[in-house]
């Protein structure tokens, strides 16, 4: 191909000539034109016929394809593939997925902006411009404005492209060849490079890595999170038994803990009495213990209405039933104890005094929805 | 400038007005007064946000010292001038406060949110701040307003640069009055919600509805031939402003409707729960699509930020969601269905009389271009 015309050049040196040539040369037809300045010229693009970017479209079309892969992933993988309720919302919480929705529209619409301006519109990658070779690139970059009629088709005739750039006003103008391209700058060489660089990246990385291993490094930070430590759920070299965990010592009872001298809550409602007076603070601190340990399942009234969803199933207790408000306190007391049905024992969260307070708050609440005529005085 | 049409136009405004006024009145004396109370708030409101949005365009150019606005300025300056008549309504407002705030009622010192509040929500310091923000306001805008039409004479170049100097401290003491507007005439109406966003989400709703009054009325100085060196490229700016600002506004909204949503807590979501339920749903439905969706579709290409009539179409649509979002955010406080009647529509036309007017009279103080700044070639200039 060597030998041929890739374009005429005529070279001006004020902006509003050039703007003038060119629309005086473009309907002349006589190939694609093209110009080169060394500063953005207004109203040039439109002279020499350049169509509006079609990239805004494209970056639009792909905003939206985006959306809507955010779109089908969420529902998919929040209400169909793995269905979690959160927070008590409905699964196909469609406020919560409008972040990531955004979030990947701006990023497909980036990109698409990016890589398609470099790749599809800037025919990247692209070897070297023949008007780089050209004696007019000298001026080209200081101070002079280059109009080019490129050879689009055969019918090409360089002397009328030439004769119309100077009937134009061009101050100079020069035929610039077809150029020999390197084989170094082709498709195949340009992929070789990339291949190299990609070869000596894995090289490179499986050798840090090995090297990493064979040889002792000093680390270059101790992170806090690496300092030794004890973890209750791991095993430990510091004690003898080779637990994190420390067990109570032999034949200790923890404050509050005592073993349970019943074998059910029935037996427990005729040994024990509540030993607790009912004060103002007594009553505060059972508010907190049945709100922080019951309410969850038998309802912040002890109604046994769970706060939890009803796919709990479970049918926890009714405090204000007139079999369950006929037991005495003690019963309340085992059954904290030792747990009833799907209820487990609360002995090791609670030490004696919070259950007894708690017992005191279940009557407080029992009184309060079967109140007597005395109270309403 | 007083041709046949003109004239005739300004007879009709003025007569739409007397009618309103006469309507008003009706209104006042027989529905409830809490009904009365709360339109004229929302119209106060309107015409004061409009103003507001405009006076902050006119500062946002001389801060960030931009050429291609100079030659429309003119049009924020006069739209600007809603403010004197919008203060002057909003201290009339000051009689309603006993009647549609809660705070107010003797029920509130039994309340104890509403008793931690009192320090703040108080008749005396309550009227205080409107009397500081109403003298910033109007300190700016005669200093913007006034000294850009005092220029046209004098050709001072010296008071550009002041302005530019000043701009930076209008920002700040800007922020804080819409604030504390909004906190006080919005939010205050239910005073057990609090939101810490609602000062930038009414700040968003005034600036972008102030872009949209600004295209209108460049549009329309532009079809009577007043504005003959204004050009596409000019405009088309303003739509390139109007479209980042709609998204600002959705952001906003979306971003404090989503983080009340998610959290969850009772005295936060029971605002969003009567106003995006029952009755009142197909209004939220129809304030994104009035505020957001139309107008972004249609500013979103180069094409409609060129044309005209899709630039009249955007901001028509923007004002007409500024007035569903005042009305969403006012009106739920009488109860859970929208109430719209003849006594809304009456003291629309007498408050929306009232701006015409005064914009009006406005559009023929001084030359339809600043013709003594130094930046007005500048900006004629300016090539997109």
């Amino acid at each position: 191909m060597s030998g041929g015309t890739f374009a005429v050049l005529g070279l001006y040196s004020e902006a509003e000539r050039i703007v003038e040539a060119a629309k005086q040369i473009r309907p002349r037809k006589l190939g694609r034109l093209e110009a080169y300045t060394p500063y953005p010229v207004h109203g040039l693009d439109r002279a020499i016929g350049l169509a509006p970017s079609r990239l805004g479209r494209l970056v639009m079309l792909m905003g939206v394809v985006g959306a809507c892969l955010a779109l089908l992933l969420e529902w998919w993988t929040s209400a169909v593939d793995y269905p979690l309720v959160t927070g008590g919302k409905p699964l196909f919480s469609w406020q919560a997925f409008v972040p990531v929705i955004f979030e990947v529209t701006v990023l497909f619409a980036t990109f698409t902006a990016g890589l398609a301006m470099l790749f599809a519109f800037n025919k990247l990658p692209f070897f070297g411009h023949p008007v780089l070779h050209s004696k007019a690139i000298k001026d080209i970059t200081r101070d002079k404005l280059a109009l080019s009629i490129e050879a689009t088709s055969a019918a090409f005739d360089a002397d009328l492209a030439r004769q119309a750039l100077i009937d134009s006003g061009a101050e100079s103008v020069e035929i610039v060849p077809v150029p020999v391209w390197d084989r170094a700058l082709t498709l195949v060489g340009f992929l070789r490079t990339v291949a190299a660089i990609a070869a000596a990246c894995v090289v490179a990385g499986t050798g840090l890595y090995t090297a990493e291993k064979l040889i002792p490094v000093v680390p270059p930070l101790i992170h806090m999170h690496n300092q030794p430590k004890l973890n209750a759920f791991r095993e430990s070299a510091f004690f003898a038994d080779g637990r994190g965990m420390r067990p109570a010592v032999a034949g200790t009872v923890a404050r509050g803990h005592l073993p349970p001298a019943f074998a059910t809550p029935e037996e427990a409602g005729t040994l024990l009495s509540n030993p607790l007076l009912l004060t103002q603070a007594i009553a505060e601190r059972g508010r907190k213990v049945f709100n922080d340990h019951c309410a969850i399942c038998h309802g912040p009234v002890g109604d046994g209405v769970p706060l939890l969803s009803r796919a709990y199933g479970g049918k926890p207790g009714n405090f204000l039933s007139n079999e369950i408000r006929a037991r005495p306190d003690g019963h309340y007391f085992g059954v904290l104890m030792l747990g009833k049905n799907a209820m487990p024992s609360y002995a090791a969260d609670l030490d004696e005094n919070d259950r007894w307070a708690a017992v005191h708050y279940i009557r407080i609440l029992q009184r309060a929805q079967n109140a007597k005529d005395e109270d309403l005085q | 400038m007083s041709t046949p049409r003109s004239s005739l136009v300004r007879n009709l405004l003025a007569a739409v007005t007397a009618l309103g006024a006469a309507g008003t009145a009706g209104v006042y004396f027989s529905v409830a007064r809490e009904r009365f109370w709360v339109n004229w708030l929302l119209w106060t409101l309107f015409l004061l946000t409009l103003g507001l949005g405009n006076l902050f365009l006119v500062a946002l150019e001389r801060l960030v010292g931009a050429h291609w606005s100079v030659p429309m300025r003119r049009v924020p300056e006069r739209i600007a001038s809603l403010i004197p008549l919008a203060v002057v309504l909003l201290f009339i407002a000051l009689l309603g406060v006993p009647v549609i705030f809660p705070w107010t009622f003797p029920a509130a010192a039994h309340n104890p949110i509403l008793v931690a509040k009192a320090p703040w929500l108080n008749l005396p310091f309550f009227a205080i701040r409107l009397v500081v923000c109403a003298a910033v306001w109007m300190l700016f805008y005669s200093f913007y307003v006034r000294g850009s039409l005092r220029q046209d004479a004098s050709k001072d170049p010296a008071f550009t640069v002041r302005a530019r100097k000043l701009a930076p401290a209008f920002m700040v003491v800007f922020f804080f009055s819409v604030t504390i507007l909004a906190f006080d005439w919005i939010s205050g109406l239910e005073p057990e919600w609090y939101s810490d966003m609602f000062g930038v989400y009414l700040f968003a709703g005034s600036f972008i509805s102030g872009i949209a009054a600004m295209i209108m009325g460049v549009l329309a100085l532009m079809r009577r031939g007043r504005l003959p060196e204004v050009q596409t490229k000019h405009v088309y700016n303003l739509g390139t402003l109007g479209l980042a600002f709609t998204v600002f506004f959705a952001y906003i909204g979306f971003a404090q409707y989503m983080l009340i949503w998610y959290a969850n807590l009772p005295e936060e979501v029971i605002w969003f729960k009567h106003r995006i339920e029952g009755a009142w749903q197909p209004v939220a439905w129809l304030l994104p699509l009035l505020h957001f969706v139309i107008p972004f579709l249609l500013l979103i290409g180069s094409l409609g930020k060129k044309h005209p009539g899709a630039l009249r179409v955007a901001a028509i649509s923007i004002l007409l969601g500024h007035f569903v979002d005042l009305y969403w955010l006012i009106f739920p406080t009488l109860g859970s269905t929208p109430l719209f009647g003849w006594p809304e529509l009456a003291m629309a036309c007498f408050f929306l009389g009232l701006g015409f007017l005064q914009i009006r009279r406005a559009m023929n103080r001084g030359a339809d271009m600043p013709i003594g700044d130094p930046l007005l070639s500048r900006g004629l200039e300016w090539q997109l």
